[in-house]
């Protein structure tokens, strides 16, 4: 299997299929990040679409220092920033995120897949999302790294461009407030 | 602590994110206190409910969007085909080539005198760009396109350098870079304008040569002058070189001087074992007779006395023409005391650009640097800087004290990303001036294999920065590396003349070791600057002379006591050989014909003796130059030359061949071994033996000067 590196220096030798194999292979949790930062599917897809089309318009350069999936999530972040602040009332986002439906968009509209289980688990998980989508940005990037994309602190610090203190202390902050808004789930020895 | 400090360490000890000397006391803290253990206990159900979100899977429209855009893009690079087509016939119209600024470029060497050339030229263009830092060529197509008689008889004359409304061609070929939606508008990933390159056809016969044009960079300057380098490519390779218009001749009455810069540079002589060890015959151009000559030592006399080297002559029979002689000058430079050197502040400046990835760079550069590291005393200091799409300082500077720090620096370094050595060198310099020793021996030393794109107006702003640099005592050494057709050799050679060091190239580890380990005193310590060497001939004893090599280190007469002009410098220990070949007055043979002067009757000095040498050097730190003379009286001279004055023959025979030098006379690979294996004496680290072995590999790949078949 080839790594990133390898794949990049194939396209930038002019194989597009050097390209779509990284896209592919990087795609998932390039949405998934802006997805949970955003809180809704259609920003999530541009702000994806965005970072890959950068990569392909060769902003990627390897000093030596970032690696390809750090940048990918730098640009990813980035990226979600710009939109938020472009965007012309909060109140818009918030109902977006507020409305649970804009996740499930595109999945089976078969409502017999849903066990009461599974409706339960996407409850709860529509929650989550609401509670990381109030945190303020920083703290949210943040945590959504460390928990969603497993990043550790260095990585963390080096996509946000921040001190390897500074990401501790809003991991911390972040969790502090999800504490709180996701007691019900938490609190008291539940699993 | 308070309730906010402990919870950020359990935090943080949650993520495996503590320091040791924390985890200590918060595993005690968690021991003991049932609220901190509530804690953390808390904080993993949270990590696990927040990961309940699973992984969402973006849209089907997400692909469409990108594929898209790919194939829009392929989509846009099809009409490349057409716009060739018409560059080609606009090309049909004029000459080709092209060239241009400070250092590219080039020219068509196997045009040798003699050779009409039929006018067709074939032009190949290329179909994709080229990325910088490719590793393979572009693709290309063929066209073909019909010279002009006329012009195509300036091809003749020129000897080689062909004249073309270059920037009309060339522009057109710009102009047809592909644009697409991603155009890039920022300067990290550029890519290399389509390269057109033309090889040269006697009917349906190549002559073996392309010339070949980087569009990347635009400035036109005035073509055929000779301190505009000429490039001389081979295969679909854009390695460069300056071009080299040989010394001829001159009669003494009519040009007595002679005056010239040293040389220490060695990169063309390892260049051309990089060839001949791939069982190929280097470019003409890449051959510098005096690099080759410099690259071994000889054993010319200690210096005595104040003066930082001593000065030799000899006159032998020229080894390629009976009728010749063969004048050496020799310099050895002076070697200190190793424990009285100065001390270094050395700022490394590695090119980490994508296309230094193959083993052959920068693994090599890492290894020579480490071996140059090892060596290095407490009292010296190293930088690093490093350079891609972006430059970074990978290392503050850093005593010898603490080499493995510098080791492992240098070590951990890869490469990747585009070019930008233009604002790598302002940080090198910067570095370099923020831990300057005074007194001490002030270098930057870069590594790259040549592909500095610093853009259009940046190559004359660095040439300037390097020399400012130089004059506030920060010198310059270059290593080359790269045998993929990336070098540009040209180029480095000159950068390092403008910064007073010396241009290396390495084509092994074996290289490095004998510049950074067995001659790292030489290398890095310069015992004199700026040394010029003027030579007065006297008509009576010499009809007329040639300087073999140093075309591109020649001086006007004038310039060799005017201080303000820069010329080479030597370092501890150097030894740097001049040869002159010379005609006998008396002789019959013509050379140049020039009309005797009207106004001034030539009226020689009685004298005994045959030539005059003048030397000026600066001492490293001041700008006043010292001058030495030395004389070399008429003598019967009937020998061939001997031992190190043999060899050296013996080198510049074979650069004379493989040059198709038109004076090489009666040189043949045979008589350059012979006097090779019979002047090899101590030949302690084994370079001489080498010589040989490539002398014999250059005599079985060159069919044009070996004799026919060859018996045992």
């Amino acid at each position: 299997m080839r790594t990133d590196e390898e794949l990049l220096q194939m396209y930038y030798e002019g194989s597009h299929d050097a390209f779509k194999d990284i896209f592919q292979r990087r795609k998932t949790e390039v949405f998934n990040f802006a997805l949970r930062f955003l809180g809704n599917r259609a920003d999530a897809e541009d702000v994806t679409s965005d970072v890959f089309l950068q990569l392909f318009s060769k902003k990627y350069t390897a000093d030596g220092s970032a690696r390809l999936s750090t940048w990918l999530f730098t640009v990813a972040r980035n990226a979600s920033i710009s939109r938020l602040r472009s965007q012309k009332f909060q109140v818009s986002f918030w109902s977006k995120s507020q409305n649970g439906n804009e996740y499930e968009a595109w999945e089976p509209a078969d409502t017999a897949e849903l066990t009461p289980e599974l409706m339960k688990k996407k409850e709860e998980a529509a929650l989550v999302q609401k509670a990381i989508s109030a945190l303020p940005e920083e703290q949210r990037e943040a945590i959504i790294l460390r928990e969603y994309h497993e990043k550790n602190y260095a990585e963390i610090s080096e996509i946000l461009g921040c001190s390897l203190e500074k990401t501790k202390i809003l991991i911390f902050r972040a969790r502090e407030t999800l504490r709180v808004e996701l007691a019900q789930f938490i609190k008291g020895g539940q699993i | 602590m308070s309730d906010h400090q402990w919870k950020i360490l359990v935090s943080a000890y949650a993520d495996n994110e503590l320091a040791p000397k924390d985890i200590a006391s918060v595993e005690l803290l968690l021991k003991e206190n049932a609220e901190a253990r509530e804690y953390l206990a808390e904080l993993r159900r949270l990590s696990s409910h927040m990961r309940i979100n699973v992984t969402e899977q973006p849209s089907p429209d997400l692909d469409h969007k990108i594929l898209a855009t790919i194939q829009r893009e392929e989509k846009s690079m099809k009409p490349q085909t057409k716009r060739t087509m018409q560059y080609a016939t606009v090309a049909a119209s004029v000459l080709i080539v092209v060239l241009a600024a400070n250092n590219y470029f080039f020219a068509g060497h196997s045009l040798t005198r003699g050779n009409p050339l039929h006018p067709t030229v074939m032009v190949n263009v290329p179909v994709s760009p080229v990325m910088t830092g490719a590793l393979s060529p572009a693709k290309v197509e063929q066209r073909s396109v019909a010279l002009d008689a006329e012009k195509a008889k300036k091809i003749y004359v020129n000897n080689g350098s062909v004249m073309a409304e270059a920037a009309r061609v060339f522009d057109a070929f710009s102009g047809s870079r592909m644009k697409s939606a991603t155009d890039d508008i920022g300067e990290q990933y550029t890519s290399r304008m389509p390269n057109a390159a033309v090889s040269l056809r006697d009917g349906t016969k190549s002559l073996g040569n392309t010339l070949q044009y980087e569009p990347y960079y635009t400035n036109a300057v005035a073509i055929n002058s000779p301190s505009v380098p000429l490039v001389q490519v081979g295969e679909a390779n854009t390695e460069e070189y300056a071009s080299i218009e040989e010394s001829r001749f001159l009669e003494s009455a009519q040009n007595p001087l002679s005056t010239f810069s040293i040389d220490v540079d060695t990169g063309s002589y390892t260049n051309l074992r990089r060839y001949l060890t791939s069982n190929q015959l280097p470019p003409k151009d890449a051959i510098r007779i005096e690099e080759m000559i410099n690259y071994f030592s000889y054993d010319y006399p200690k210096p005595e006395g104040d003066e930082p080297f001593s000065v030799t002559t000899k006159a032998a029979v020229c080894p390629w023409n009976a009728d010749h002689r063969l004048i050496l000058i020799g310099l050895k430079g002076k070697t200190p005391d190793v424990s009285k050197l100065p001390p270094s502040n050395l700022t490394f400046l590695l090119d980490v650009s994508g296309s230094m990835q193959s083993p052959d760079k920068l693994p090599l550069i890492q290894q020579a640097f480490t071996m140059m590291v090892r060596q290095l005393r407490d009292q010296d200091k190293v930088a690093i800087v490093v350079y891609a799409g972006a430059e970074r300082v990978a290392l503050e500077s850093t005593p010898g004290t603490e080499k493995e720090v510098i080791i492992s620096a240098i070590q951990s370094l890869m490469a990747g990303g585009s070019t930008a050595g233009g604002a790598g060198i302002k940080k090198a310099y910067a570095i370099a001036k923020e831990n300057f020793i005074p007194n001490g021996n002030n270098r930057v030393i870069l590594a790259t294999d040549g592909d500095f794109n610093v853009g259009v107006s940046s190559t004359s702003e660095m040439t300037r920065l390097i020399e400012e640099k130089r004059n506030e005592g920060i010198f310059l050494t270059v290593i080359g590396v790269g045998s993929d057709g990336n070098l540009k050799d040209g180029r480095l050679e000159q950068i390092a003349d403008k910064g007073n060091g010396s241009y290396y190239y390495f084509d092994s580890l074996q290289e490095a070791k004998k510049v950074f380990m067995t001659e790292l005193g030489s290398t890095l310590f310069t015992i004199a600057k700026d040394v010029k060497i003027q030579v007065e001939f006297n008509p009576s004893a010499v009809k007329a002379y040639r300087l073999i090599g140093y075309e591109n280190r020649k001086l006007n007469k004038e310039d060799f006591n005017d201080d303000k002009k820069d010329a080479g410098e030597i370092g501890a220990g150097h030894t740097v050989t001049a040869l002159y070949e010379i005609i006998p007055a008396g002789s019959a043979e013509k050379t140049a014909d020039v009309d005797a002067l009207k106004y001034q009757k030539a009226e020689t000095v009685k004298s005994d003796e045959m030539l005059t040498l003048k030397l000026r050097y600066k001492e490293p730190k001041e700008d006043t130059s010292k001058l030495i003379t030395k004389v070399l009286n008429k003598t019967e001279i009937k020998d061939a030359p001997q031992g190190d004055f043999a060899f050296a023959a013996s080198v510049a025979e074979m650069g004379m061949l493989l040059r198709h030098s038109e004076f090489k006379g009666t040189s043949t690979y045979d008589q350059v071994l012979q006097m090779g294996k019979a002047a090899k004496g101590d030949d302690k680290f084994g370079y001489r033996e080498e010589f040989i072995r490539l002398v014999e590999t250059a005599q079985a790949l060159d069919v044009s000067n070996s004799g026919g078949m060859q018996f045992k």
